[in-house]
């Protein structure tokens, strides 16, 4: 029976769960009204410039301060021995690590940071930094990962050589950070020893970075006379900074106020406490003063935290038919000089384990080696779930290659070895429990949306004419929600989430969170779940993050993990209010609690529909005398929320891609982009998403890397070099959706802004290699500029026109 | 010790004067001497198009603009769209079509898109693409950037004086 | 980033006058162009600077050269130099092996084979135009030096000017400008692209 007109009414007044509602937080972004960290001024404030170093690998043998302290304006320059008394000169990472906040007696990456100056203004402060003088006596460095273990590699990190272990497992070396595996080896390697068809192929992840167009930044300002310490910040994770900061600097932490206000985009780049981060509070604290630090693209480039740079090998055992038997993954990575990145403690390689992806594979077993360099620190970043990309690539292009040697098409191998619907929810063999999937139904739908079968025959004729064309897979299992405490904590602390919600009399309300929007639109999302299960219009719910002097504690937005974890608070908050005002509505209509229902914003007499209460009237009642014995005034709740599991979006994406053979050039001539991931709570922003995060995965596959050469230089560390897609050659993206809802998400929801670009990645890549398919070629490394690409046609001689 | 200019031009409509050093940029004195902080940073290499301001009739990069050189100019900023409480074409286009996330970008793009719809009021997709090639978005991907512009060509949008 | 030079320069002057010269590491020096000792620390170790002006914007490079293996029987030297620019952004070091062959006629050759590497900012945004930028300087140098024996020869010192080659004019002793390299350098590239390069 179709919904009368007074319900559907009454349901669009809430533009709550589901609604392409427009977004609340847009009205200050388009007249340029928003705050972002260098639009914040306070009274006094300093700048603070950094001096950094030259080289990727030096002793410092002197610093001379006196021609810079002798400008006017300078009011100081900081470095390693001004820390030391506090003992702020080192500090402890996210990743379990310590790392150097200036340089102490040596550097090692290039670009590190060896002294901060402070002055009025920050031209003073730039000029005054170029006439720090630094001796260095130069060391040789180490920038290729497979040497960092040699047994006469320098040792890089002096600071630790005694230590056999740096929080993740016992060190083979001093150059070793850890080993970190999961899976059953000797099963897995039987059944390789015994397969019938076996694959193996190099794969490498290269160093990318996120570059959002914000860089890093803060505002820090100690206040001598009450002892408060409020630092405005680039935190994608306000509340662990704060944690960190108290654990440093000896201040409790209930005298520290961290405020994250709007971030021009984060990708995991904005979640490392960084260097300029500690030293701007140390000149605070030492000054009195504000301290504004924000680091230049240069800066952010060359040294916050990167992503990837993982050297992998990946095998496959399997049957003639392509049904795969077990898998065998190896990485070798490149953390840079410092472990910096956020790991789980249990969990030093992120959720790499998730590489099985969407198949069904009997035994699994995969090693992550970790290793510093002379490169900046870092390694999760850039929309990538923790280590998901690397895990996705690894296992979509591995499939491909599998597909290859055995002749069987790329869309029918998944088939072969997906997990099928009835297996969820479905226990890989490397642990994870997968909540729920439907895999083929996704990729039945991408295959008829794109006409598989018509662009096999064009491609045919295309390959028999010398042209190339590719048709390249990506049927991937993201991982994201982190994450149930037994498994998931940051230095210790669980990675649960949090919501408060406050009901005011008049019936609008206020919510804040632990997580921190840097664009995900949560101002909107949140507000459209909690409309919806209080049956208030969410533009008249507030939501704040950021404050943590305000926002009860959380782990921050990354790893898509807001919607999983915050968003399951919000709606628990928003029930435990309904159930009181389910109360207070029973007390009013004087019937039993059981004799009343819900309907979309109040509560019905079962049975006797016109006695009703609206949640407006009880907010207001909430207020009053008139409640149930013993019942308190207010209308509130929080919930803090541990995850019993993680969230398994999915996708199945296909692209298809025109490679001129004389120049390389590759036009994406189609990208058809499906995903699930589960209740949809806003698919205005889910597409925008998508599109986000497909274009950062055209970035990466088809042009972005941070190369060095052999001593330690970056080679590319500004946008004259480093691939930014413009609007000019991003491609069209088309976006569909399947919903198969997570079962243990209270609304059913699972994450999804990474999946795109966890997806994306691979599947430009095997659109790629596809197109050389024909010809024999297996695999070609990311990425894939016109430059490679056109290599590869030289190597196998289709470069020429003919007669030349 | 560099000599300091006055410099005196038009900010969106309004007289301003501001005693500057020669190498002082345009985005600083829009940013930090007169609190418009609409106009972003996001390189220094001219690439990213976050400081983009339209100066006597022509989309610039702020970041590439020495003060000195805006004696008796006009320049709008992201800050003189909205006039009377009305929104221009444009900023309903960004909203209505989804055309930010993060924001930081916005400012530049909508101030390159009046100058564009200025000069070709309806601009092709591939025009609109290509004109705005110069201002880069992490978030968007940019399809609904084109939408939000493509809005605004519809409403056939005034010039902001 | 590590460039290796190999250098042939014919020299208008005996292999004893211009081994002579060689060893006199202050007028070495004073043929690079921009370059300037500040300090003698030792025999075989100065102090010094090189100074680059870019149009309105000046680098100026501070640091050390060192001399050593001298072997008079092959007339051979090596010069170690690192340094360092004055905003600390950028480094260069050279490693330059250097001798003085005879030739036909009583002239003699000026044989240079160098490793140069940059590292920091040099590197990152310089590195692409480091060869061209390389054989330039060096083809001032090899003018001046060569201008430096010919004087010898004829029996006096001073500052002859520059003789022959293509090189872009330098005042000696005074600061390299860029910009007029960065002309020549230019110059070189667009006429390498329209020239057969060999296989």
């Amino acid at each position: 029976m179709a919904a009368s007109p007074d319900l559907i009414e009454r349901e669009s007044a809430l533009q709550g769960l589901g609604v392409s509602r427009l977004r609340k937080e847009d009205a200050r972004f388009i007249r340029g009204k928003g705050t972002y960290i260098d639009d914040i001024t306070l009274p006094g404030m300093l700048f603070g410039a950094m001096v950094r170093s030259p080289y990727a690998h030096a002793r410092i043998k002197s610093i001379n301060k006196e021609k810079a302290l002798a400008m006017p304006g300078v009011v100081a320059v900081l470095v390693a021995d001004d820390l030391r008394p506090l003992g702020l000169h080192w500090m402890p990472t996210i990743g379990g690590d310590t790392q150097a906040v200036l340089a102490d007696e040596k550097v090692c990456f290039q670009m590190q940071e060896v002294a901060m100056v402070i002055a009025s203004d920050r031209y003073t402060a730039a000029d005054a930094a170029d006439a720090v003088e630094v001796d260095y006596e130069e060391l040789p460095a180490i920038v290729d990962p497979h040497k960092a273990m040699d047994a006469d590699a320098p040792i890089i990190r002096e600071d630790i050589a005694d230590k056999d272990e740096v929080s993740h497992g016992p060190r083979t070396h001093p150059n070793h950070i850890f080993t970190w595996e999961a899976g059953d080896k000797d099963a897995t390697d039987a059944v390789f020893d015994n397969a019938a068809v076996t694959v193996k192929e190099e794969i490498l992840n290269p160093r990318v970075h996120p570059c959002p167009i914000e860089t890093c930044g803060c505002v820090a300002s100690f206040d001598k006379v009450t002892g408060q310490l409020t630092v405005n910040v680039t935190s994608q994770v306000p509340h662990l900074f704060r944690t960190v900061v108290a654990m440093l600097s000896g201040i409790p932490e209930s005298k520290i106020r961290i405020i994250s206000s709007d971030i021009g985009g984060g990708f995991g780049n904005k979640v490392p406490i960084y260097p300029g981060y500690v030293i701007a509070i140390v000149a605070s604290i030492v000054t009195g003063l504000p301290i504004k630090w924000i680091e230049s693209r240069i800066d952010n480039i060359s040294t916050t935290g990167f992503a990837r740079d993982y050297h992998g090998i990946g095998e496959l055992a399997a049957d003639k038919d392509g049904r795969i038997k077990a898998l065998r993954f190896f990485a070798l990575a490149d953390h840079g000089a410092f472990n910096s990145h956020v790991s789980a403690t249990k969990l030093p390689a992120g959720l790499f384990s998730i590489c099985t992806g969407s198949y069904d594979i009997p035994a699994a077993y995969c090693r992550v080696d970790a290793v510093y360099t002379n490169k900046a620190p870092g390694g999760v970043a850039y929309r990538c779930s923790l280590r998901v990309t690397e895990a996705v690539y690894l296992i979509e292009r591995m499939i491909d290659v599998l597909a290859q040697k055995v002749g069987v098409d790329k869309a029918e191998i998944r088939r072969r070895n997906f997990i099928k619907e009835d297996m969820f929810p479905y226990t890989t063999s490397l642990g994870w429990t997968v909540d729920s999937g439907n895999y083929d139904a996704a990729l039945d739908k991408v295959l008829n949306a794109v006409d598989y079968e018509g662009l096999l025959k064009e491609q045919a004729e295309k390959r028999a004419n010398g042209e190339l064309m590719g048709i390249g897979f990506s049927t991937f299992t993201e991982i994201v929600g982190a994450g149930p405490t037994k498994v998931c904590d940051i230095l210790g602390i669980g990675l649960f989430d949090s919501c408060e919600i406050r009901v005011n009399p008049t019936g609008s309300a206020i919510a804040r969170f632990g997580t921190m929007s840097q664009g995900q639109g949560h101002a909107t999302t949140y507000a459209q779940i909690i409309a919806t299960e209080l049956g208030l219009s969410s533009d008249e719910i507030q939501i704040e993050e950021g404050d943590t002097d305000k926002a009860p504690y959380g782990a921050g937005t990354w790893g898509s993990r807001s919607t999983p974890v915050g968003g399951a608070a919000a709606a628990l908050a928003a029930r435990k209010i309904r159930a009181k005002a389910q109360t207070i509505a029973a007390h009013l209509l004087e019937v039993g609690e059981a004799d009343l229902e819900w309907e979309i914003d109040r509560f019905k007499v079962k049975g006797n529909p016109a006695q009703t209460k609206t949640m407006k009237e009880i907010a207001m009642v909430a207020h009053t005398g008139d409640l149930p014995d013993g019942m308190q005034q207010g209308l509130d709740a929080s919930e803090y929320y541990d995850p019993p599991n993680l969230t398994f979006p999915f996708g199945a994406y296909v692209c298809v891609v025109d490679i001129d053979r004389f120049t390389g050039e590759t036009k994406v001539r189609r990208f058809y982009a499906l995903d699930d991931c589960g209740t949809r709570i806003n698919p205005m922003i889910i597409e925008g998403q998508i599109h986000g995060g497909l274009t950062e995965a055209f970035a990466v596959a088809f042009g972005q890397e941070i190369p060095f050469d052999e001593n330690g230089n970056h080679l590319g560390n500004s946008l004259m070099d480093y691939f930014l897609p413009t609007s000019f050659e991003t491609p069209h993206w088309e976006t569909d959706e399947t919903v198969t809802p997570s079962p243990h998400h209270p609304i059913g929801a699972k994450g999804v802004a990474e999946s795109p670009h966890v997806g994306g990645i691979p599947c430009f890549s095997n659109a790629v290699v596809d197109a050389f398919a024909h010809l024999g070629v297996t695999h070609m490394d990311m990425p894939h500029s016109a430059y490679r690409v056109w290599q590869q046609c030289k190597a196998l001689g289709i470069d020429k026109r003919d007669g030349a | 010790m560099a000599n300091k200019h006055t410099v005196s031009f038009k900010l969106n409509g309004n007289d301003v004067d501001v005693v500057v050093e020669p190498r002082e940029l345009l985005i600083h004195t829009l940013r930090e001497r007169l609190a418009h902080t609409g106009p972003h940073i996001g390189c220094e290499t001219s690439h990213c198009g976050a400081c983009t301001v339209d100066l006597d009739g022509m989309s610039v990069k702020s970041c590439t603009v020495l003060t000195v050189q805006c004696q008796d100019a006009e320049v709008l900023t992201i800050e003189g769209f909205e006039q009377n409480g009305e929104l221009h074409a444009l900023q309903e286009g960004f909203t209505q079509k989804h055309g930010l996330q993060c924001g930081y970008c916005t400012p530049g793009m909508i101030t390159r898109a009046y100058r564009l719809l200025q000069e070709n009021p309806k601009p092709s997709e591939e025009d609109i693409r290509y004109w705005m090639a110069g201002n880069l978005c992490r978030c968007t991907g940019y399809q609904n950037i084109v939408k939000a512009v493509q809005y605004a060509a519809e409403q056939t949008p005034k010039e902001v004086s | 980033m590590k460039v290796q030079l190999d250098k042939t320069f014919p020299m208008p002057s005996s292999p004893a006058i211009a081994w002579e010269f060689l060893q006199d590491v202050e007028a070495v020096a004073g043929c690079m162009p921009g370059a300037n000792l500040t300090e003698r620390v030792d025999e075989n170790r100065h102090k010094g600077t090189v100074t680059v002006r870019i149009g309105p914007a000046t680098m100026s490079f501070r640091g050390e050269v060192e001399v050593q293996d001298i072997d008079p029987a092959t007339q051979s030297l090596r010069l170690i130099g690192k340094g360092m620019d004055s905003t600390g952004n950028s480094g260069v070091s050279m490693d330059l092996l250097a001798r003085i062959d005879a030739i036909d006629g009583g002239l003699s050759e000026l044989v240079g084979s160098s490793e140069v590497s940059m590292s920091g900012k040099a590197a990152a945004f310089g590195g692409r135009m480091m060869n061209s930028v390389a054989d330039k300087i060096l083809l001032q140098f090899a003018d001046n030096f060569a201008a430096e024996v010919a004087a010898l020869q004829e029996g006096g010192s001073g500052t002859a000017a520059a003789g022959g080659g293509a090189a872009a004019p330098v005042a000696r002793g005074g600061e390299l400008n860029a910009l007029a390299l960065g002309w020549a350098v230019f110059k070189d590239w667009l006429r390498g692209l329209f020239a057969k390069k060999k296989a």
